[in-house]
């Protein structure tokens, strides 16, 4: 039965990748500029620059100009890639009021998932990171980064003090007391719960179906809880009260 | 279908209807708000604790106030606090509920002409309240309640850089009396502190120190203790309670003495004088000498053997101790009936042990007499400015005193209240203050004990500190007012006035607590002066009209709070109204029963109230609480039952007249009504309807001589057996010669191992011991247990109709209740055991006892509820359907079944802010019960898990345990015989029982009886 769940996981994943082709088709029109020789591709930003160099790279016949004031190394190609990635709406999951991509930041930097949701392995509750987390790091880089809009909105919830609200992905029943330090303590990988979020850039509820009691249970479906709670009997209760209070 | 069995069957069955339901409505969208800047002390998901001071009566117990992610959720007491040392009485825990009432008033406003309110900014507040005081200072005036030490000073301060008239502070139960007799017997005008930690007699002439007395957590602890079995092998302090009518206090007494009322002061001073010439004492010289003990005697209409039996109990005390009458006996004569109590405390010797003389005086505070005068002028035009602070005048003053109709003579009535009011509803300005919460303060319950008051969440709405709008005022008058006031804001005032201290630490610990300083008193040669006399009594009816304080609503300020109306009242058990009660005696003479409606009149004043006929009152009175019949409020008056302006029973202060003592103080025990039947009927909510046991030894009673010769329970069993047999009572002896006869209980009693009732693996099986003879029945555990859980409030209506949601509920049974089947031709059964001048009172904790073998479990068709590896009866609220078997099955009636959406229902306004994010609230169609606060066991097993080890013993803390003010309830792992649970239950193993315990439901619930430390034949 699992394999039958593993194996609709790859189509859905592979389907994924195939949609989410990057970048846009249709970013050429901005482009295009005439010249005597013909036409070419004109930057109109770092990330357009880091793009139509790619695009070179595959099509060496495609002519592009890269203004100077462009032709930088900041903001880098995969943070480019992964602001416009993370709100991109044909991928899955609800569209963040910031393009944030947790592949960028825990997957390329290797930033521990502790540094900004601190307080998780002490706190039943998971800490999302204060605003001012956020600028610890931002309000270090160079201004060139805010051509990415997300840190564009970011700096503008910053100064205007206002806090972000980010539709939750992971969310548990409110008659279930789920503790994460228990569990981070217990050495539960967070992707085991939240998926391979250093992967993803539009986070959402990657599904990790299983059958159980000859129904699928959906991933934070009790019945998925239990399975883990059943593999690991020896640590982990299987006794209501420990989540229902 | 045979591949599948049942549970498979449903599990398909709900999947395939939750997906039907998933179509219909979509997920909601949940938002998570994370912080700008998260401040550093805050890690959502723990809680943080902040030490400050309860504001809700003049006691001043420390808090610890328990915080999630800056929201404060709930109180318990600070163990560090000399004065509740850790505890917190019921009105205490409550007070939380004020900060997120639905009673807020949410910035400053003015009343236009048609009555209606106008929101204006703090600017236009403040320059109308300037132009008012600046044009007419000498018409105005500040009246208020009493107020911690820095605002009172910084109140002060603004009266004599403004030059208004004055300012009276007013509190309607203050020690008036007290003072003024402590001035006249010793000579020192201080409020005499009474310490019954080292009692062995306690004579109570009706403080009701254990209920509404001037400090009830700290004398309930300190009666606890000198009454604790443990250490106090012959039953430690008696207790004697003398008055006409039965509250909490003699509800506790080994003795009750229902005295004619008002006699208190006449038999006080009686027995000074026998007890003195029995002693040979001259402690008290010439004050005595107009004593006339025969004249006493007849006063109180008692026995002479009675009066003979105190006076032999009082000279062998060797640590007597005597406290003055309450306000339910205070006469036009109350100073003087104090002054007597002060004598006789001199005569036995109490005055600087159990009675204790603070060194510095007590600060003048104002009388119903200054209040009347003030009345006077404004009636006369000279008051054109009034700012009221912490007081209701107009629901707390007798109305005959006219002071709603004196405002309309003032220019501008400003209201300082946090929450409306009867007094917010006249006034024109409202320049709302902080909740206690809110705000920075101090409170000096005497001296020596300074305490803190720290804001613990950021002010709800556009509110300010009083402190600051009389700094703002003061400063914006000009003319070198703001010169003599102190620079700063409020905080700064409280922060310099704490300046002698280490700031930082008095924060941390809730205040400075040294012993109090006390002085040498000999009794001055004023004390003949003030003389007791018998009460004087307006009016011509029949009755005395007897108005006592209600254990929640202190002067009225506790209806406001829906825990306070919803929580039956611990002596008869009644709820969300007033009631009168009188003697079965004279229910019969009027032929009325529970329920029916009286018409009360007093000459001043007259309304009806439905009766309730108790065995606990003298027939020559009818008794009234005091703090209901308030006209606004959402909870206070019907507002919330859609029916605002209609007063919520009756306001006493309506038919009061406005009669003075010596102090000029409130008499409340001052005039005689008439009572007279309407004919109709008003249905109350009674939690209980019996005081009757059945002798289904429910709550059991030991006397101390058979708890000494034949180890105490073996009593309670031949004592159930020689009833059965025939037998009356508990007489001594009788239960040798009763060994015979039918067994009342099946099966072995007391020989229940609770430890085997978990799993082998565990090494956990949580318990609990209740030591029924240190409950007092005071209610803290009921409000502790609603604020933790999560409890909802049901209304009077749901009340009536028995469906409270309380986890916890104290029953109270007088004797061991009879067998006799009632008469069916009665109407319905109402509380009918007590005696007059008898106490046969048990109080028994009543919650779930998460039996070993529930009969709620084996009937629960879903399994929602089950028995858990460590031995909870858990309930699992997504699981249950609501079949309601449980609770039908469940021989405790400690289920609860939610038969509306009560959470989403009954938090309006911001309570919601208050519900503790560690419980589940519950919705409609659920069962729910006790959990033993299972969020708090877990809590406890973080650190074990963390650390490997198991839970120790004391670090599960039970709410109700916390918070019980005589520490009856100990919880703990029973299967680690060294637990403190398990050893009281083996220390008072003599004692111990289980509730129906020939069920053989196993309980975890380990009661200890009630000891019975004098025959209850009355004192002779």
């Amino acid at each position: 039965m699992t394999q039958v769940a593993f194996v609709v996981t790859l189509v859905v994943a592979s389907a994924l990748a195939f949609w989410s082709g990057w970048p846009a088709a249709d970013s050429d029109e901005a482009n295009v500029a005439h010249a005597a020789g013909g036409e070419f591709l004109i930057a109109k930003s770092v990330c357009d620059a880091h793009a139509l160099r790619l695009r070179q790279a595959e099509d060496p016949d495609l002519e592009i100009e890269i203004p100077a004031e462009f032709d930088k190394r900041w903001p880098s190609a995969n943070a480019c890639e992964s602001a416009v990635k993370a709100w991109d709406p044909e991928a899955p999951g609800p569209i963040q009021p910031i393009p944030f991509s947790h592949k960028h930041h825990a997957g390329e930097f290797k930033i521990d998932c502790l540094y900004c949701h601190a307080g998780t392995d002490e706190s039943q509750a998971a800490g999302v990171p204060s605003v001012e987390v956020c600028m610890g790091c931002h309000s270090q880089f160079p201004a060139e980064y805010d051509q990415i809009e997300g840190i564009r909105i970011l700096k503008e919830h910053w100064a205007e003090k206002k806090p972000i609200e980010w539709v939750q992905i992971h969310r548990l029943p409110e008659y279930v007391q789920f503790r994460h330090n228990r569990h981070v303590k217990a050495g539960v990988q967070c992707q085991t719960c939240h998926g391979p979020v250093e992967e993803i850039d539009k986070l959402y509820l990657v599904p990790d179906s299983h059958i159980g009691y000859l129904v699928p249970v959906a991933k934070l479906e009790m019945g998925w809880c239990i399975n883990c709670h059943r593999q690991n009997h020896q640590q982990a209760s299987q006794d209501c009260l420990i989540c229902h209070n | 279908m045979s591949e599948l069995d049942r549970r498979d069957f449903l599990k398909i069955v709900g999947l395939s209807a939750g997906a039907a339901a998933a179509v219909g409505c979509g997920d909601p969208v949940d938002k998570l708000i994370p912080y700008v800047i998260q401040p550093e002390e805050i890690t959502p998901g723990i809680a943080v604790v902040y030490a400050s001071t309860c504001m809700e009566c003049p006691a001043a117990c420390g808090l610890h106030v328990k915080t999630r992610e800056g929201r404060p959720i709930k109180l318990e007491g600070n163990p560090e606090h000399p004065i509740n040392q850790g505890r917190l009485c019921a009105r205490g825990q409550v007070g939380l509920g004020r900060t997120y009432h639905p009673d807020r008033i949410e910035g400053p406003a003015t009343r236009s002409g048609d009555g209606s309110l106008q929101a204006v900014s703090w600017d236009d507040a403040k320059n109308k309240l300037v132009a008012k005081i600046g044009s007419a200072p000498q018409k105005t005036w500040i009246l208020g309640g009493a107020v911690g030490p820095s605002l009172d000073g910084l109140i002060d301060q603004f009266v004599t850089a403004t030059g208004i008239a004055g300012r009276l502070t007013y509190e309607p139960f203050g020690p008036h009396a007290l003072i003024e007799a402590s001035e006249a017997v010793f000579g020192v005008s201080a409020v005499p502190v009474f310490d019954i930690s080292g009692a062995d007699l306690i004579v109570d002439f009706g403080a009701d120190f254990l209920d509404t007395g001037p400090s009830p957590a700290e004398h309930a602890g300190q009666f606890s203790k000198t009454r604790d079995l443990a250490t106090h092998s012959d039953g430690g302090a008696r207790l004697i309670s003398i008055g006409p009518r039965q509250n909490l206090t003699a509800s506790n007494a080994d003795y009750w003495i229902a005295t004619a009322p008002g006699s208190e002061g006449l038999l006080a001073l009686a027995l000074a004088k026998a007890v003195s010439d029995r002693l040979g004492s001259n402690a008290a010289g010439a004050a005595l000498a107009g004593a006339d003990i025969s004249a006493a005697i007849a006063a109180a209409e008692i026995e002479r053997n009675v009066f003979d039996g105190l006076v032999d109990k009082l000279v062998s005390a060797k640590h007597a101790v005597v406290l003055p009458p309450g306000i339910a006996s205070s006469t036009t004569a109350g100073a003087g009936s104090a002054a007597a109590v002060l004598l006789l405390n001199v005569v036995l010797g109490a005055v600087g042990s159990q009675l204790k003389i603070p060194a510095t005086d007590a600060k003048p505070t104002s009388t119903l007499k200054d209040v009347t005068a003030l009345i006077a002028e404004m009636k006369a035009g000279n008051v054109d400015c009034l700012l009221i602070h912490d007081l209701n005048p107009v629901y707390a003053l007798p109305a005959s005193a006219g002071f709603k109709e004196a405002l309309t003579k003032v220019g501008l009535v400003v209201s300082f209240a946090s929450l409306v009011d009867e007094t917010t509803e006249v006034a024109n300005l409202l320049v709302p203050d902080h909740t206690a919460m809110e705000s920075w303060g101090d409170a000096s319950p005497r001296p020596g004990i300074r305490s803190l008051v720290q804001p613990t969440l950021r002010p709800l709405f556009d509110t300010q500190a009083l402190g600051d709008t009389l700094l703002s005022v003061g400063r914006a008058m000009g003319g070198g007012v703001a010169d003599q006031l102190p620079s700063g804001s409020w905080k700064s005032v409280v922060e310099a006035n704490w300046s002698d201290t280490n700031w930082r630490k008095a924060l941390a610990r809730g205040g400075v607590f040294e012993p109090m300083p006390t002085r040498e008193v000999t009794v001055a040669a004023s004390a003949a002066n003030l003389r007791p006399s018998a009460a004087r009594l307006q009016g011509s009816g029949d009755l005395t009209l007897v108005t006592f304080p209600h254990s929640y609503y202190g002067d009225g300020r506790g209806a406001a709070l829906p825990w306070m109306q919803e929580i039956p009242d611990p002596v008869t058990k009644l709820s969300w109204n007033s009631w009168a009660e009188i003697s079965f005696a004279k229910a019969k003479e009027l032929d009325v029963v529970f329920g029916d409606v009286l018409t009360i009149d007093t000459g001043t004043g007259s309304f009806d109230v439905s009766v309730f006929p108790r065995g606990g009152v003298r027939e020559d009175i009818v008794a009234i609480p005091i703090g209901q019949g308030h006209t606004v409020g959402h909870y206070a008056s019907m507002a919330g039952d859609g029916e605002p302006g209609v007063a919520r029973g009756v306001n006493v202060a309506a038919i009061l007249p406005t009669a003075l003592d010596e102090a000029g103080g409130q008499a409340y025990l001052s005039t005689r009504a008439t009572v007279t039947k309407t004919g109709r009927f008003r249905r109350l909510a009674l939690s209980q309807w019996t005081d009757n046991q059945r002798k289904r030894g429910l709550a059991p009673e030991v006397s101390i001589y058979d708890l000494a010769q034949t180890g105490g329970m073996a009593h309670f069993v031949a004592a159930a057996q020689a009833s059965e047999a025939g037998g009356e009572g508990m007489g001594e002896g009788e239960h040798a010669e009763a060994a015979a006869g039918g067994h009342h209980f099946e099966g072995p009693p007391f020989t229940f191992d609770a430890a085997n009732d978990s799993h082998p693996d565990q090494p956990y099986r949580w318990g609990m011991t209740i030591d029924n003879d240190k409950c007092t029945g005071c209610s803290a555990c009921i409000a502790a247990c609603y604020i933790e859980n999560n409890g909802t409030i049901v209304g009077e209506l749901e009340a009536i109709r028995h469906r409270e949601m309380t986890w916890l509920r104290i029953e109270r049974y007088v004797g061991d209740g009879d067998d006799d089947v009632r008469d069916s031709s009665e109407r319905r059964p109402t509380p009918d055991g007590e005696i007059l001048g008898l106490n046969e009172v048990r109080h028994l904790p009543m919650l779930c006892q998460h039996c070993g073998a529930a009969p709620c479990e084996s009937v629960c068709p879903v399994i929602a509820t089950y028995h858990s590896p460590e031995g909870l009866n858990a309930m699992i609220y997504n699981r249950c359907v609501g079949t309601r078997y449980c609770a039908n099955n469940c021989v405790y009636k400690v289920r609860r079944f939610n038969y509306f959406d009560y959470g989403r229902l009954n938090w309006p306004g911001l309570l919601g802010l208050m519900l503790n994010p560690d419980v589940t609230v519950r919705g409609q169609g659920v069962m729910e019960k006790c959990t033993f606060c299972a969020q708090r066991i877990s809590a406890a097993r973080q650190p074990a898990k963390d650390e490997g080890r198991e839970i120790a013993d004391g670090e599960v803390v039970m709410a109700c345990q916390q918070a019980c003010p005589s520490g009856a309830i100990e919880f703990g792992n029973v299967k680690d015989t060294a637990s403190v649970a398990a050893l009281k239950a083996k220390q008072g193993d003599e004692r111990s029982y289980h509730a129906l315990q020939e069920l053989n439901t196993r309980s975890a619930i380990t009661y200890l009886a009630q000891v019975r430390r004098e025959k209850n034949e009355g004192v002779h």
